[in-house]
């Protein structure tokens, strides 16, 4: 399995929807391929009376996120008022925020939104670019050689004198060595070239650390985090340490293969640095793709992946925060909404803001959940301490993304920098997703990042219990 | 035009061309500034990559150094064109010919510089979108670039020392002092693109010696050979010193800010490069003992005068070292108070105690050992390229 992206796998765009003081915000932040490169920040204000957005990146926490540089004006769209655009550099992999001050009819305020950065691919060189280096290189080659023979031929020659069989002779010797060892240099460099390249991919390239799962003890699953020279070479970005994200060292999910069936999200337990263990419940034979979330101190994420075949394992069923789901008809969103009933329960509706869901188009996603009756259910709870999760998955297992009402960064990284700023206006404070007027709702801000078939998983908790909506989209170009 | 004036056509002999080169060519000038351009754009770039960080291809410092390139390649391609299609037959008598156009040879070495400077343009373009921004000197793109920028200022220093050799008088005079001033502009530019290896916390290393000894014997000897001033070295080296502490006491006073995050340092003013390197000191010594040695074998001018090179060289910065990286050197006047934006508070201390290069002490004399055979050689080079240069007529 190829790990793409941090944060998630495959899907290294942040999606963040949450208040800036008075004013809710839809922010997108484009992450670069490459590190350093330039990320594209887009901004959309939901309550529509935003006059002005400045941006500055800074580190995180640690040294780095106390100064600001100066900030950018982001571009307010002429077609739009409430759309905003701007570009910022991150100059290194490793968890970044993006300070944000939000002018409007009600004043300043100011936000800001983590951002972890990871080089993830580099670009090849185009069609167009290459030929015309190559058409220069070959003119350069050409014209130094001509430039050497003219040299040893004529350049110490008295004005007006021809040059003599013998220099015109030694001209030819200096073209053919020149060109011999130019040919020689260009070979040479082209070697150092390719090496140089290779060394910086193989450094800047992000990759998550390798994790091993082993059963102990007949269901004791227990994953063991291998080493990450990544890791390892940027000890100073605080990527070493893990946190806890809403409670747990670690958030698990089993995903059943190959139809995506069944979904176990568990929460292992540390048992050293570098180990971490699950005793499962009930498992029933199969095979299983394993995505691994944990958040380093400075709230970067990484999402370490494996596959895994279970035999049946007894136990119990999942307790307090686990969960296990078995989709029997998930729902297949057509057009802009879609149902999914869970027999003799409730039924959920998806509705989407647009007709058709696109490649990289920024979108909330909005669920509703009924009462078998047809009401807003009532009794929605808190699950681990937000109005609930979303569980992205790819058929093909190239994009995985773990998502809550806030957006698509771990909830750690936002408690980092609400810390920071310590300030009243929080997005944590006023229960993310959970929107007052109609607690039957639950929100999730994303952007699919390819085309193809994706499963979505939504979870939210209903007097004690966790229930899990099973969607099927197909996303477009 | 002033070239034309040069040869006149009723004077086509040898010995009147070479009294005719009776002022200085304005492409002499054309040559000089944008070497001067070249070399203050490098610095600028430097020192904005420390204080501003934010990088495009407009910066005031690349338009600088792209401003060398493109006034050398106009001013080569007027040159060669009127050479080769105008009436002037004597200026094609002292020129060379390439591909059918006529032009001194200096002309089209430069042009061949700033073409090569403005390739690395697109190169460096497309290395910093697939590889990330300027994170490293000494990437593909910047090696043709700074390849470029050397061969511009070589083919300044070829134009200039063949009109020095048709003339006489004060016009060889001048044009020699020309010639000393473009070698020193080289010679910065060279000890900029080492600077990565010479910082005075380096020098108690082997790797600072040799950096300094692949790089400056070349082109000190050289520039000094083809003058034939009395202590051209020194001069070049004394030079590089005054304009490089004018550096360190006038860039701080520009106001500059980082646009680039994460900043760990707060910097408020432009950050200069460290102190200079007493180079004149080697030069001094390189000069006495060539002049010295003049008519010695060449293999033994090069082995005494490289090895008095280093030999001057560690004499005067291994003490330096120790005092640039003491608190006493934490001022204005030897600037070890200055960070980058991008240097942590926490790191600072990398400043005030010595970087060993070496990890053993083995590894520092095999260092020196070579750093000690790289200046002979170097010197030796420096030795044939100047008395090259000597010949140069055309």
């Amino acid at each position: 399995m190829v790990s793409l992206g941090s944060a998630h796998v495959g899907s290294p765009d942040v999606f963040y929807e949450g208040k800036a003081g008075p004013y809710r915000l839809f922010v997108t932040v484009r992450t670069p391929p490459m590190i350093p490169g330039i990320a594209q920040i887009e901004v959309r204000s939901l309550d529509g009376n935003v006059t002005d957005v400045r941006i500055a990146p800074l580190r995180a926490v640690g040294e780095g996120s106390e100064y600001a540089p100066p900030s950018d004006r982001m571009e307010r769209s002429r077609a739009d008022s409430q759309y905003f655009t701007g570009k910022l550099w991150l100059m290194a992999s490793g968890a970044w925020q993006v300070r944000m001050e939000v002018f409007g009819t009600q004043g300043k305020a100011e936000t800001a939104v983590p951002v972890p950065a990871a080089a993830r691919r580099t670009l090849r060189m185009q069609n167009t670019t290459g030929t015309l280096l190559l058409a220069l290189m070959l003119l350069l080659v050409a014209s130094m050689i001509a430039i050497f023979g003219a040299a040893a031929r004529e350049s110490q020659l008295e004005p007006n004198t021809a040059a003599s069989a013998q220099l015109r002779r030694r001209g030819r010797i200096a073209m053919t060595v020149s060109a011999v060892a130019l040919v020689a240099i260009l070979f040479l460099g082209n070697m150092w070239w390719n090496a140089a390249a290779r060394g910086r991919a193989e450094q800047m390239m992000y990759k998550a650390p390798p994790i091993e799962a082993s059963l102990q003890y007949t269901n004791t699953l227990v994953l063991k985090m291998g080493f990450s020279s990544w890791h390892d070479r940027r000890k100073d970005m605080l990527l070493d340490k893990i946190i806890p994200d809403h409670g747990h060292i670690m958030h698990l999910f089993l995903i059943g293969l190959p139809d995506l069936n069944p979904l176990y999200h568990l929460h292992p337990d540390q048992m050293s640095a570098d180990t971490f263990a699950e005793r499962l419940p009930v498992v029933a034979a199969g095979n299983y793709a394993l995505f691994a979330d944990i958040v380093r101190e400075s709230g970067f994420p990484d999402t370490m992946t494996a596959r895994l075949t279970l035999p049946n394992l007894p136990g119990d069923p999942p307790a307090g925060d686990d969960s296990e789901t078995t989709v029997a008809s998930p729902a297949d969103v057509k057009g802009s909404s879609a149902f999914f009933t869970l027999p003799g329960n409730s039924r959920w509706e998806l509705s989407l803001d647009t007709q058709g869901l696109r490649a990289r188009q920024p979108l909330i996603l909005r669920f509703r959940i009924f009462d078998n009756d047809g009401k807003p259910a009532s009794n929605l709870e808190p699950y681990m301490g937000m109005g609930g999760h979303l569980v992205i998955v790819k058929r093909d297992l190239a994009v995985f993304a773990h998502v809550h009402p806030s957006g698509s960064m771990p909830m750690a990284a936002l408690l980092l920098l609400e810390k920071q700023k310590d300030s009243g206006s929080s997005a944590m404070r006023a229960m993310p997703g959970m929107h007052e007027t109609a607690p039957a709702e639950v929100t999730f801000p994303y952007g699919f990042p390819e085309t193809g078939d994706y499963r979505l998983f939504v979870q939210i908790k209903r007097s004690g219990q966790v229930q899990t909506g099973v969607f099927d989209v197909h996303v477009g170009p | 035009m002033a070239h034309r004036a040069l040869y006149p056509v009723s004077a086509p002999a040898q010995s009147a061309v070479l009294d005719r080169v009776a002022e200085i060519p304005w492409y002499v000038w054309c040559s000089a500034i944008a070497v001067t351009s070249t070399a203050v754009g490098l610095y600028w770039d430097i020192s904005w990559h420390t204080s501003i960080g934010r990088d495009t291809f407009w910066t005031p410092a690349h338009l600088c150094i792209h401003f060398g390139a493109i006034l050398v390649g106009l001013s080569s391609s007027y040159l060669i064109l009127t050479t080769t299609f105008g009436k002037n037959q004597v200026g094609q008598a002292s020129a060379v010919k390439i591909w059918g156009f006529y032009g001194p040879f200096g002309t089209f070495v430069s042009l061949w510089g700033g073409l090569t400077m403005l390739t690395s343009a697109p190169f460096d373009d497309w290395w910093h979108n697939a590889f990330g921004l300027d994170v490293q000197i000494i990437s593909p793109p910047h090696v043709v670039l700074i390849l470029g920028i050397f061969v511009l200022g070589l083919g300044g220093l070829l134009l200039i020392i063949s009109e020095m050799n048709r003339a006489n008088g004060e016009t060889r005079r001048k044009l020699n002092r020309i010639f000393l001033y473009v070698g020193c502009m080289l010679a910065i530019l060279l000890l900029m693109l080492i600077s990565e290896y010479t910082g005075y916390t380096q020098s108690h290393s082997a790797i600072y010696y040799r950096a300094l000894a692949l790089a400056m014997p070349p082109v000190l000897v050289g520039i000094a050979r083809a003058s034939g001033y009395k202590w051209a070295a020194t001069k070049v080296a004394a030079i590089y010193f005054v304009i490089w502490l004018l550096a360190l006491w006038l860039v701080p006073l520009v106001p500059a800010e980082p646009k680039l995050g994460p900043v760990y340092t707060r910097v408020t003013h432009l950050v200069p490069m460290e102190f200079p390197l007493f180079l004149f000191a080697g030069a001094a010594v390189l000069d006495f003992l060539m002049d010295r040695m003049a008519e010695r074998n060449k293999w033994l001018q090069a082995a005494v005068g490289g090895t008095g090179f280093l030999l001057a060289m560690i004499a005067v910065q291994w003490p330096m070292g120790n005092f640039l990286i003491s608190p006493l050197a934490e001022n204005r006047i030897f600037g070890t108070n200055y960070y980058p934006y991008m240097q942590p508070p926490s790191a600072y201390h990398f400043n005030h105690q010595f970087n060993f290069y070496e990890k053993s002490r083995t590894e520092f004399w095999v260092g020196m050992l070579i750093a000690f055979t790289a200046a002979v050689v170097m010197t030796r080079i420096g030795l044939a390229w100047g008395d090259w240069m000597r010949r140069v007529k055309r």
